[in-house]
């Protein structure tokens, strides 16, 4: 019983050191490359340059999940792609980057339910 | 008075030394102590709001709010997509901060769907350079609202500052990073959001983990301050 309480209390301190995100060490939950960078980036100088290098980081945290604990894409980055080209008019890879966001992360499917309906709607007054 | 369990006593004593920094450690306060709403409501998803500013720069908003998402989600939350959350807040007709920290928390839950919502307030972002020292100063707030209660679940209860002198200029976690990043302070160019990120990474330390980590409902016991004895 004691030992049993002593070993989770370690590895409880372990884990405190995975959760801390230190530098050295097992992977992380996610892995967001250079998102953080690349956002800040557009915030300091909203050029063609920092917005391009703002999608590539994305599309990185979509495609190197290999490199994280949970194998997933970081929470928002498909949301936030698909903005990028909801933004840009082509709503039909936005719909399919909402439907991804809210597939891996039931957290966001009534937001992302809601950008869809948006779109749905702008397509619909397309047609009239 | 007599402790059943000596050495976990001795082990929760020892985690709370290194976690505070501090020489003497009386009383250890944990997660489940402090923020005993978290475990009660369980929040999934954290919408998180752009940033008070209260500092002196204009420019520390944008700056910190692109910091803030990744600790939160890495310690288990799923965090909405900040930038695209605050453009369509203003395409909603809310650009103003104060406002929108003001709208009753359940708009949130309805129009975004958030279990809680994150509000961050920047106090400081400066240096203050003296004679013989100066002073980088990162101060930031936060806290999580419940979206169906309207009640804090969780505050981090200090600020956090680097003295570029290297000096332990506040207690508790702020003193702890102050020592730890003051060295790489004072040989490369101050960097703010660099900083910022180390000060989020301390400023999460203290929040019981979310659904997406191994860790959820289980950190209870973690300590996460102490207090002084009388």
């Amino acid at each position: 019983m004691k030992i049993k309480k002593i070993v989770e209390l370690g590895l409880l301190a372990i884990a405190i050191f995975l959760i801390s995100g230190c530098s050295s060490g097992p992977k992380p939950l996610y892995n967001y490359g250079k998102y953080s960078e690349s956002y800040y980036g557009v915030k300091k100088d909203a050029t063609t340059e920092s917005a391009l290098q703002y999608q590539k980081a994305l599309e990185y945290c979509i495609e190197e999940v290999g490199d994280s604990r949970s194998g997933r894409v970081p929470p928002g980055m498909y949301a936030n792609l698909g903005y990028l080209y909801l933004k840009a008019g082509q709503n039909a890879k936005a719909k399919e980057n909402f439907i991804k966001e809210k597939t891996i992360y039931p957290e966001a499917i009534h937001f992302m339910d809601r950008m869809i309906q948006k779109i749905d709607a702008l397509e619909g007054d397309d047609e009239k | 008075m007599r402790n059943k369990y000596p050495i976990i006593y001795t082990s929760i004593f020892v985690l709370g030394f290194i976690l505070s920094g501090c020489a003497t450690a009386p009383k250890v306060v944990t997660k489940g102590e402090a923020y005993p709403k978290m475990y009660d409501e369980r929040p999934r998803s954290l919408l998180i709001l752009p940033p008070m500013n209260e500092s002196t720069d204009a420019e520390a908003k944008d700056y910190y709010m692109t910091t803030v998402e990744m600790p939160f989600s890495l310690m288990g939350y799923y965090t909405f997509p900040a930038e695209m959350v605050s453009e369509i807040m203003k395409q909603e007709g809310v650009y103003d901060t104060e406002l929108l920290y003001n709208l009753p928390m359940s708009k949130f839950a309805d129009y975004f769907g958030a279990d809680a919502v994150l509000l961050t307030r920047i106090k400081k972002w400066d240096v203050s350079y003296m004679v013989v020292a100066s002073t980088l100063t990162v101060s930031i707030t936060a806290k999580i609202v419940s979206t169906k209660t309207s009640e804090v679940l969780w505050a981090h209860a200090g600020t956090v500052k680097v003295d570029l002198s290297g000096g332990n200029s506040g207690g508790g976690l702020g003193g702890l990073i102050a020592s730890t990043i003051a060295t790489a302070i004072n040989t490369a160019a101050v960097d703010y959001v660099d900083y910022a990120h180390k000060a989020n990474a301390r400023l999460v330390y203290t929040l019981p983990v979310g659904p997406y980590s191994e860790l959820y409902m289980q950190d209870q016991s973690v300590p996460v301050y102490t207090v002084r004895g009388k």
